[in-house]
């Protein structure tokens, strides 16, 4: 397929069509891409001058700060047309018509920003643009060096945007306002000037996204991307200023933000994936995930290294290395993510837009490649570095331990996510194509609980110790006491818990360790002086979150067996087994309930309504005390689904979920009839019962117990000279005793009259036909339709205590919050001269 | 030496072989005729499905139990069993990566299913209702 720009070679008029919108957004575009390359120049050009005549390097910067402003108003300026076309459902733009539908709410507008490649380019260069004007504002002497770098890669983001064609496979960039008629060229329908008459609809927002987490979770993580620019930037121009005091204030700030808004991304992602998606989990070391969550990790370690070195002027070259790796792994996540190259590894799975972005992004990782790299060559000698030893009971000493680990697992994670990347090399030398483990949970969780207890336990003692020395003895009293405490809680959770495996005991040790330790410091040795307590409350939550983790994965169990069973996600030894383990969904016949764990589960019916596109289950749960058959607790989830979505044959999930504050009861629909399958072909049989005669019926069963002629029914009413008669039957189920049915035989003025009874909930239809007087007996007639016309096939979790997963987060991101703000507001001391040793 | 290069010298010694050993992790790509030389051990197999040959999946009989053929790389047709529901869509997907084994009698059983449908909204290039 041949592309072009939109052009105005194109001969044909067509009708119909608002060009003006698109034309005006594309002009944004290519103004953000000039003033973001005006800028980065103007910056270089003010650092070159500055140590010439005074107005030459001001006046490159009032001109660096004017492109900047500039490139900034053109990408808001890209929004707006961009929405004002989604808003508007001008479907002359592919990006509308492949993204919206006129159906979709308001609220799922934005939705369709992020749903297409370039809205998450966009979202990147709009938070580039917030934080690059309060880096701008805030930043001082490195004002020009740090602008200068977030301004080129401001480039970098909106050359993405251009969308410049040379050719049919060459192009730079993709434009977000690339007209429909331009995207599908060759298709007939173009041939025709009014072709706008014919498209009244967009495609519409993939079903998936067509939820609040959408709208609300890729802003915030993209807020976390963007911020580790920040940090680097600032890395950066301390290598390049040869200054290596001035830029760790901002450093540490804006690392801890990042931290902060990242962390909190990652987490919403696992909570939409959890709230919203079937995956069956918050957490599934899918790709996707490893690729924001690697960043993540290198620049928490990036962070306690750069604490460190303000403190003790020690791993300063590390810092800089793990500062870069983070940035330059935020730009591989998007290239895993966006290129398509994960294509069977991911169940995100998003399509490739072709060869050109693959280069595109290889091309702006090479470019990182070059700066970070070319600059430690540069200053390798230059950065200050100390020969002495550290003390083995010191703070630094192991926070960069701490740092090493986090180095190392991001290392691992990587290389596995990463097979896609390498396995075409591999192939060439061992002729085998590597594919992902069989089982990735597995394999993570096997090596990475590893470093969860060592993490877990110097987040626990590492604040016990002062940074350059420690007095040993008072360190060793107080971790005695904390962790001796933990060992009590410890033993307790894992009894209480029947933690049996012996890898996840000491992460058990560890996550208590780090809870009762950070507790006990926060209120013994801090005093609890809320300003000072931010690396206290962030490790007792990272402690918590990783309490969270193990209580709800080693006992999360699936309770929708057709025989009840517990399954461990971890200790299956192969996929063999776990796949023999896997019997997990159960088909529920409407009305009829299925033992469920403790619950019995009943579907009820589905339910649709015109303003919501989904199919809603109704699942009733209710617990029966067994000895007493009191229902001691029911509740209702209805899981929803979109059923045939578009025409479509199929079914997207979505479970409900029923929370209690120590576990979740996490259901959804796995398989559902065809709707127009149900149909009632059951006829009525005739059966003869005497006294005490049962009739078995579909899960359940009548007892007839006798006629009774003291007729109490009100639907009937009494005439002199009626015969009347009922049946009484009695129908039992699983539970036990459901309901005496009484269907009523009558003789009115010598003509035979029936009353039925039914009982709607077991579609159960019951006539008394004839008494047989010769023999006693009675000849009922029993109708029952076949449940088997409603059912759903369902899969239920129990998840406890995740509760305390998403309560661990809150806290650490509260910690990194509190840091972050004292660390604003905090006096600085006069940079001191007594750190010997420094070259 | 450094206290701290000799603990980061054993850390990365540690770490290499986890490494090294985590290669043993990892699954390769296979045809149905390269894994059934090593019944019951799980690979990785691409293939597509064959939808001519039919699909059972009958969850009033058994909710966790698919079964479909499919023709992998090589061209050999194979019956696939999948313990669980039948996965969304799957008529739809052009290509399929299943893990799982061979059993002895040759039948691929899957524990995970993985599909690679043609985008929903690019396939569909029959713009409206101009026909």
């Amino acid at each position: 397929m041949i592309k072009t720009i939109p052009d105005i070679l194109n001969t044909t008029q067509f009708i119909g069509e608002h060009l003006l919108p698109g034309q005006l957004g594309q002009f944004c575009v290519i103004t953000a891409f000039i003033c973001a390359l005006f800028s980065a120049y103007s910056y270089y050009k003010a650092v070159r001058t500055e140590n010439r005549a005074i107005g030459e390097s001001a006046s490159w910067v009032t001109l660096g700060r004017s492109g900047f402003i500039l490139h900034a108003i053109s990408i808001f300026g890209i929004f707006y047309f961009l929405y004002y076309i989604i808003a508007g459902h001008l479907f002359e733009y592919h990006y509308a018509w492949e993204h919206s539908s006129l159906t979709l709410p308001t609220k799922y507008l934005l939705s369709c920003f992020w749903e297409g490649q370039q809205g998450s380019f966009m979202l990147w260069a709009f938070w580039h643009c917030v934080l690059g004007i309060i880096v701008m504002r805030t930043a001082g002497v490195l004002e020009t060096r740090v602008m200068a770098i977030i301004a080129m890669v401001q480039a970098c983001i909106a050359s993405m945007l251009l969308g410049l064609y040379f050719g049919p496979d060459l192009q730079i960039g993709t434009t977000p306002f690339m007209l429909l008629r331009n995207a599908m060229q060759g298709a007939p329908i173009f041939a025709t000037p009014n072709y706008m008459s014919f498209i009244h609809d967009g495609n519409g927002l993939n079903p998936l996204l067509q939820n609040y987490w959408m709208v609300i979770h890729p802003p915030i993580l993209f807020l976390g991307f963007s911020s580790t620019l920040i940090p680097f930037s600032f890395a950066i121009s301390a290598l390049w200023k040869n200054d290596y005091t001035t830029w760790v204030k901002p450093a540490v700030i804006s690392s801890l933000f990042a931290g902060a808004v990242l962390g909190t991304g990652i987490m919403m992602g696992g909570a939409w994936a959890y709230e919203s998606l079937n995956f069956g989990g918050y957490w599934a070391w899918d790709p996707v995930e490893n690729a924001s969550l690697v960043p993540w990790l290198t620049l928490v370690a990036a962070l306690h290294t750069l604490v460190v070195y303000k403190a003790t002027k020690r791993s300063l070259l590390v810092t800089f290395i793990l500062l870069m790796i983070t940035y330059c792994l935020v730009w591989y996540s998007t290239f895993l993510t966006r290129t398509g190259i994960l294509g069977k590894t991911s169940v995100h799975a998003f399509t490739g837009d072709g060869k050109s972005l693959t280069y595109h992004l290889v091309a702006v990782i090479g470019l990182l490649l070059i700066l970070c790299i070319g600059l430690l060559i540069k200053r390798w000698k230059e950065i200050p570095r100390i020969k002495t030893e550290e003390a083995t009971i010191s703070r630094e000493f192991w926070m960069f331990i701490g740092s090493f680990i986090l180095l190392l697992s991001a290392i691992q994670i990587t290389i596995t996510t990463s097979i896609p990347v390498w396995s075409p090399l591999a192939k060439l030398i061992t002729g085998k194509e590597v594919a992902p483990p069989v089982n990735p949970l597995q394999h993570y969780d096997s090596i990475q609980v590893w470093v969860a207890i060592i993490i877990g336990l110097l987040s626990a003692s590492v604040l016990y110790m002062r940074f350059k020395k420690s007095d040993g003895k008072l360190v060793a009293k107080r971790l005695g006491i904390t962790g001796s405490i933990a060992l009590v809680l410890a033993l307790l959770i894992g009894f209480g818990q029947k933690i049996n495996a012996w890898q996840y005991d000491l992460m058990l040790y560890a996550a208590c360790f780090g809870i009762v330790a950070n507790i006990y410091y926060a209120c013994f040795v801090q005093k609890l002086q809320l300003k000072k307590l931010g690396p206290a409350i962030a490790h007792l939550g990272f402690a918590i979150v990783l309490m969270g983790i193990l209580l709800s994965s080693f006992n999360k169990h699936v309770i929708s067996y057709n025989t009840l069973g517990i399954n461990l996600m971890f200790n299956k030894p192969t996929a063999e087994e776990n796949a023999k383990e896997n019997f997990e969904n159960v088909i529920l016949y409407r009305n009829i309930p299925v033992a469920m764990g403790e619950y019995f589960a009943t579907y009820m019916g589905d339910s649709t309504s015109t303003s919501d596109p989904r199919t809603f289950y109704k699942v009733d749960y209710v617990r029966i005390d067994s000895i007493t058959n009191k229902v001691e607790e029911s509740f209702t989830l209805y899981p929803d689904a979109f059923v045939n979505p578009k025409g479509n044959m199929g079914l997207i999930s979505n479970p409900s979920t029923k929370h209690y504050w120590n576990r979740d009861i996490f259901t959804y629909v796995s398989s559902v009839i065809d709707p127009g399958k149900r149909t009632d072909t059951s006829k009525f049989q005739s059966h003869i019962m005497h006294k005490g005669d049962t009739v078995f019926l579909n899960n359940s069963y009548l007892v007839f117990n006798g006629f009774n002629t003291q007729v109490n029914d009100p639907r009937y009413t009494a005439k002199a000279g009626d015969i009347a008669v009922s049946a009484q039957l009695t129908l039992y189920d699983i539970k036990g005793f459901v309901k005496t049915m009484q269907p009523l035989y009558y003789i009115r003025d010598r003509y035979e009259s029936r009353i039925d009874d039914t009982l709607t909930s077991k579609y159960l239809y019951t006539r008394f036909s004839r008494i047989i007087p010769e023999k006693g007996a009675a000849e009922i007639m029993i109708r029952q339709a076949d449940p088997n016309t409603d059912w759903v096939v369902l899969k239920a979790i129990v998840f406890p205590f995740i509760n305390v997963l998403w309560l661990g987060v809150i806290i650490m991101v509260l910690g990194f919050l509190l840091s972050m703000i004292r660390q604003i507001t905090k006096k600085e001391r006069k940079p001191t001269d007594d750190f010997p040793g420094v070259v | 030496m450094k206290k701290s290069h000799i603990v980061l010298l054993v850390l990365v010694a540690a770490a290499v072989g986890v490494i090294v050993s985590m290669f043993g992790d990892f699954s390769t790509y296979e045809t149905f005729a390269s894994i059934s030389k090593q019944p019951g051990k799980s690979f990785h197999v691409i293939g597509y499905l064959q939808k001519d040959k039919g699909m059972i999946y009958d969850p009033q009989t058994d909710p966790n139990h698919f079964t479909f053929y499919a023709k992998d790389k090589a061209g050999t047709v194979n019956k696939v069993i999948f313990n669980g529901s039948k996965p969304t869509d799957i008529e739809k997907s052009e290509q399929i990566v299943m893990k799982g084994y061979n059993d002895a009698n040759g039948v691929f059983h899957c524990s995970g299913i993985q599909m690679k449908c043609p985008s929903k909204y690019k396939k569909d290039m029959a713009v409206g209702d101009n026909s």
